[in-house]
């Protein structure tokens, strides 16, 4: 336990599991003596979330949010992966840059134009959501492209394979775990836009929906409840992507182990 | 000594150049590998170009390879094409294998830019695997071998590919005794595979280029003059020194190599 403050230390898988249980107490002793009438304790928040867990409410709304994150990571990593390809043509290359610089454009400022151009609210979100996540997913892929082993290309050209067919080899099979670690590491970007893009179109419901809802009435104990769900939710699609890529990748699984 | 005549040119480079810049990398650089016939059997070829470290032996290597062209002359193949990518087989200093593909899908996809295997890809991957006992080894992934399974591997990649010329940058390096003596058995096993079967090595160990080779180019600098070029050309045939068991125990094998050093 003397390491935990030494840096690079290695230490035990036990005294890891002690230290984060430590952390969390304290950070929860910290919380309920700090809450007062305003901020709900600990406690509450942890009863209001089991209560939460028990409504068909909660069910319904994060379903609503489930499909239309799924549905928007499965656009997005499609025309991702479609711009990121072509990147590597010069004629896209610049199409591709400038989708990366559309990560500073703020959705707030374009809902109206999506409004127009899109035919429900259904589809605005799905919008929104796909233009919200595109370029991070395209600056992800590109750094990707950018970053590969000069041999890998070397390697191609000594087979005597064609551009084309190192494009296949080497971009669209050999980085396709890395477009799923990608879809992973963003996924959070997703999870953090569906609750914004929700409160637009509320009548289909959602946890963003719901939080937008229960803020209005400063109902603080389902806020971090639900919070407390976003978080476990999206904990869990990180630990299910990362397993899958690693079903789907198992090479990536060795390059792990080794360093 | 061993009857041996030297036909055709395989590979010529003629007058080759490169610059970086102002910088002269290399200058002048000129020789030829003739197929070597030696009666009743089937005797590749093995030259070495020995330089020491910094001298553009890579710079070398990428030409020969055709991954890069030189500022100016040329290096040509024996139908006077000048090479370029893909003429050559290449085994990288480091065997780069891609990381994604296990040994076997590696070699399937070598096998299937060789027009000559087609119908025949598995049979001949399998034959490779066992004469380089890698049999056992085709469903694992290039991070699952080790440096010795990775050479073979590569080796194999290159061979199924069907080039006749396979380049190797530094092969001997950073192997231990007993396993570069295997290494100069299964390059040796190489050259004698076909008769148009060139090993081109590029290395800095001389000891070892010499106990395979049949002839050696040193790369080196003329004074005064800038940049790298081939200083001397080293016939070990003609030395007796080709072809040759426990060559390392001759007299002349311990004169070359001083003669070697004192070139560099």
């Amino acid at each position: 336990m003397k390491n935990i403050f030494n840096p690079f230390a290695r230490i035990s898988k036990q005294a890891v599991i002690t230290m984060v249980v430590l952390q969390a107490v304290l950070v929860l002793l910290l919380w309920q003596t700090t809450s007062n009438g305003l901020i709900p304790p600990p406690g509450k928040v942890l009863m209001a979330f089991l209560h939460l867990l028990t409504t068909r409410l909660l069910a319904d709304n994060l379903l609503v949010s489930l499909l239309l994150t799924v549905k928007a990571m499965l656009f997005s990593i499609l025309i991702t992966l479609v711009i990121a390809y072509l990147s590597v043509i010069p004629f896209f290359k610049s199409v591709a840059q400038f989708i990366v610089k559309c990560r500073y454009l703020t959705l707030t400022g374009l809902i109206f134009i999506f409004t127009l151009l899109t035919k429900d609210g259904s589809q605005l979100k799905l919008s929104l959501l796909i233009f919200g996540i595109v370029p991070f997913f395209t600056c992800s892929f590109l750094a990707v492209i950018l970053n590969i082993d000069k041999q890998e290309f070397e390697l191609c050209k000594t087979l005597g394979y064609s551009n084309w067919q190192t494009l296949y080899e080497v971009i669209v099979v050999g980085k396709a775990d890395q477009a799923f670690e990608i879809l992973r590491q963003n996924f959070a970007i997703s999870w953090l836009m569906i609750t914004m893009v929700e409160g637009l179109n509320m009548s289909e419901g959602g946890i963003g929906a719901l939080m937008i809802k229960y803020n209005k009435y400063n109902d603080l104990t389902n806020v971090l409840a639900l919070q407390l769900l976003i978080f476990l939710v999206g904990l869990l699609f990180d630990y299910l992507l990362g397993s899958i890529r690693m079903w789907l990748f198992p090479h990536t699984k060795l390059k792990t182990q080794l360093s | 000594m061993t009857a041996y005549s030297k036909k055709q040119v395989l590979l010529k480079a003629e007058r080759v150049q490169l610059n970086y810049g102002d910088q002269v990398i290399l200058r002048d650089v000129n020789f030829e590998v003739r197929d070597i016939v030696r009666p009743g059997m089937q005797q590749g070829q093995v030259v070495s170009l020995i330089g020491r470290s910094g001298m553009g032996k890579t710079q070398l290597f990428k030409l020969l390879s055709g991954l890069q062209t030189p500022t100016s002359g040329r290096i040509t193949l024996q139908n006077n094409q000048t090479v370029k990518a893909g003429d050559m087989g290449v085994i990288f200093q480091n065997y780069y294998l891609f990381e994604w593909r296990t040994v076997y899908q590696s070699l399937l996809l070598a096998a299937k830019q060789n027009d000559l295997l087609k119908g025949k890809e598995k049979t001949s991957i399998d034959a490779y695997a066992e004469r380089f006992q890698l049999a056992e080894h085709l469903n694992l992934y290039p991070q699952q071998l080790s440096g010795g399974q990775r050479q073979r591997a590569s080796i194999i990649q290159q061979l199924l590919k069907g080039s006749n010329f396979l380049l190797l940058d530094e092969p001997f390096s950073g192997l231990d005794i007993c396993v570069l003596d295997k290494v100069v058995d299964l390059l040796l096993e190489v050259s004698v595979s076909d008769e148009f079967k060139t090993l081109i090595i590029v290395s800095h160990d001389i000891a070892s280029c010499v106990a395979i080779s049949d002839t050696v180019f040193i790369l080196g600098k003329e004074t005064g003059k800038p940049g790298a070029t081939i200083v001397k050309q080293i016939d070990l045939i003609e030395r007796g020194l080709a072809w040759q068991q426990d060559l390392r125990h001759m007299p002349v094998f311990a004169d070359t190599i001083d003669e070697i050093k004192a070139c560099l």
